[in-house]
């Protein structure tokens, strides 16, 4: 029964999905003060080459591949962070494009190193390193039914959820924190901001080293949920692609890119005629989303409108049920 | 071995300029950064090859081509891009960076579809001629691009200096209100911009497809970062500064190449940015502005 559910494929894709929405966070988080960075593509190359890297050459175990993977990027995070502070707006957008493609340029050309832009593979599996270590207690998938490649991917796919909704949930507390406060007063007006005896320097830093946390650890999980990276995964594409995220599904709040994150992870896999000219709708649907909806599909009011559609149901419902009793 | 390749270098980096001037107009008017010129640039250099390979046309009618495509996409650029979000209301700063990306994303892919991912040749019709001057190996092409290129800055300066266009064009960058109050007609200024523009971006790309004898859809993108490079190198907006911008990138890359690694050649023009950026925000020969 469970087994004729599960389809390795679209688990696969669910996966992505998943993080392509830890993705869209990171970019949300430098957004929420109001910094458009670029760079999380190659933050994300960061994470992926380090933990594939230590992974491969040393047999590390994966969990320490990603911690070491995503305190890398959080480190790079910080020290282009406080120098590009001085900048803004277009000005850190471009500089944050070209770290992002310096990056690139080194991932492509440190042979001994990266294997250039042939990319790494054979990358430890995420999900087969979990199956293999459960088989190690005598455990076997058929218990449930399931075959090992199934297993494999419900096991990526419960932990990239778990792992997501975690991460979410952290933000959406972190937003309603000091924290989040100060990065919607930085956002708002930044003068206003340090008058009021923010420490903007602090926050922007703290911003842009968050996000480029998040998005090395998306990286990480990428190269052990794929096994293979190269650095066409982590170049300027994918800097817009993680940017149409937040543009399309709006980056005033946290459901914005995570919507746009799913619905264009998902379309092209549902509309496969599509996926050819994929790109080019991207194209459009930034065009059009700039001219028509500046703010993404999903803001505040959108949000508003919902809760109280959910809200007045329940009422409708409680009153039914009081009725009825 | 040594002039050679500053010849080399100063060809390289006369393209550069152009492509350079082509963000450096736009962002002097409107204060955007058009992340389309590169694929403008490139749509330039494939209309080039279009002609001159498919159609066995001559080169002019090439250029002439080029130009006329090239324009055609930048007043679509300006009109369907940029001029929705200037007439709304707090829009952010970001929103017209934002769009010309998407406009860079549906031009690089539409010709992936259109011409076809591989690389294209580019033939000149006097590509192989070259000159000898004592152990100097000179090549028709070089000289040809040089000129182009000259000229076309030497016009641009001259349009922008002297006649009343380039001075409306120079008084909307100045202040738009204020020149809209002079009477200067503003949205056709800026349209003129974005066309003019995007017209040199064509005619660079042919420069290009003649100077490399390649043409791809990606060398949009790689040349329109680097033109973005340029004009911070040389001060946003700063027309001299685009110019001595080019040539330095030229220069620098030609260099790296002979006496470095080939490799890391396009991570200069990012290295030079963000090292400038840092230390000199305004530009090599841009004006300190004061907040």
């Amino acid at each position: 029964m469970l087994a004729e559910l599960i389809n390795p494929y679209h688990l696969q894709v669910a996966s992505f999905i998943l993080i392509n929405i830890i993705l869209g966070v990171s970019i949300y988080i430098t957004l929420s003060t109001g910094q458009l960075s670029l760079a999380n593509a190659g933050f994300m190359g960061i994470g992926a080459y380090t933990s594939a890297l230590l992974t491969l050459n040393f047999d590390l175990p994966i969990i320490v591949g990603i911690l070491a993977g995503t305190l890398m990027a959080g480190l790079f995070g910080i020290i282009i962070g406080i120098p590009t502070l001085r900048l803004q707006g277009v000005y850190l957008a471009i500089v944050t494009l070209g770290f992002g493609e310096v990056i690139r340029v080194i991932f492509v050309n440190w042979e001994s190193l990266t294997k250039g832009a042939v990319g790494l593979s054979g990358i430890p599996h995420m999900g087969r390193e979990i199956l293999k270590t459960l088989k190690g207690f005598g455990f076997d998938p058929k218990v449930f039914g399931l075959q090992n490649n199934q297993f494999v991917f419900l096991t990526i796919f419960l932990l990239l959820l778990v792992i997501t909704i975690s991460i979410i949930m952290f933000f959406r507390r972190q937003n309603r924190s000091r924290v989040g406060r100060a990065f919607a007063a930085i956002k708002l007006d930044e003068k206003a901001a340090e008058s009021m005896g923010i420490n903007i320097t602090y926050y922007k830093v703290l911003a842009f080293a968050q996000g480029a946390l998040v998005a090395g650890f998306a990286g990480t999980l990428f190269a052990h949920v794929l096994a293979y990276i190269s650095p066409a995964d982590f170049a300027y594409h994918r800097a817009v692609e993680i940017l149409i995220f937040a543009v399309f599904g709006g980056s005033e709040v946290i459901w914005g890119p995570v919507f746009g994150a799913l619905f264009l992870t998902v379309m092209p896999e549902v509309l496969r005629f599509i996926s050819e000219y994929r790109y080019m709708i991207y194209g459009l649907i930034i065009i059009i989303m700039m001219a028509v909806r500046p703010q993404g599909l999903i803001d505040v009011n959108i949000l508003n409108w919902i809760k109280l559609k959910t809200s007045k149901r329940r009422q409708k419902h409680g009153t039914s049920s009081q009725k009825s009793m | 071995m040594l002039i050679e390749q500053l010849i080399n270098g100063i060809t390289l980096g006369s393209i550069y300029a152009i492509v350079a001037l082509g963000f450096t107009l736009v962002f002097g008017v409107l204060g955007i950064i058009n992340m389309a010129h590169g694929e403008i640039f490139m749509f330039g250099a494939f209309i080039g090859v279009v002609v001159t390979a498919t159609f066995k046309g001559p080169l002019w009618l090439a250029f002439l081509a080029a130009i006329l495509v090239t324009a055609a996409m930048g007043y679509m650029l300006e009109r369907f891009a940029l001029r929705p979000l200037r007439s709304k209301q707090g829009v952010s700063h970001l929103a017209p960076l934002i769009s010309t990306i998407g406009v860079s994303i549906l031009l690089e892919n539409l010709s992936h579809h259109l011409f076809g991912p591989g690389n294209h040749p580019f033939r000149a019709s006097f590509a192989e001629i070259s000159f000898q001057i004592g152990s100097i190996t000179v090549y028709l092409v070089q000289i040809v691009i040089f000129i182009i290129s000259v000229l076309l800055m030497y016009a641009l300066s001259f349009w922008l200096g002297k006649t009343k266009a380039g001075k409306a064009l120079r008084a909307t960058a100045e202040n738009l209100e204020t020149a809209s109050l002079l009477g200067v007609d503003v949205k056709r200024t800026i349209t003129m911009t974005v066309i003019i523009a995007s017209a040199m971006g064509g005619i660079a790309g042919i420069l290009v497809g003649m100077a490399f004898n390649s043409v791809t859809p990606q060398m949009g993108l790689s040349i329109g970062l680097k033109g973005l490079a340029i004009i911070i190198l040389g001060g946003m907006g700063n027309v001299k500064g685009a110019m001595a911008g080019g040539l330095i990138l030229g220069l620098a890359e030609t260099f790296v190449v002979v006496y470095g690694n080939s490799g890391y050649k396009d991570a200069i023009a990012f290295v030079a940015i963000i090292v400038i950026l840092l230390i000199r925000p305004q530009g090599l020969f841009g004006q300190k502005i004061s907040a």
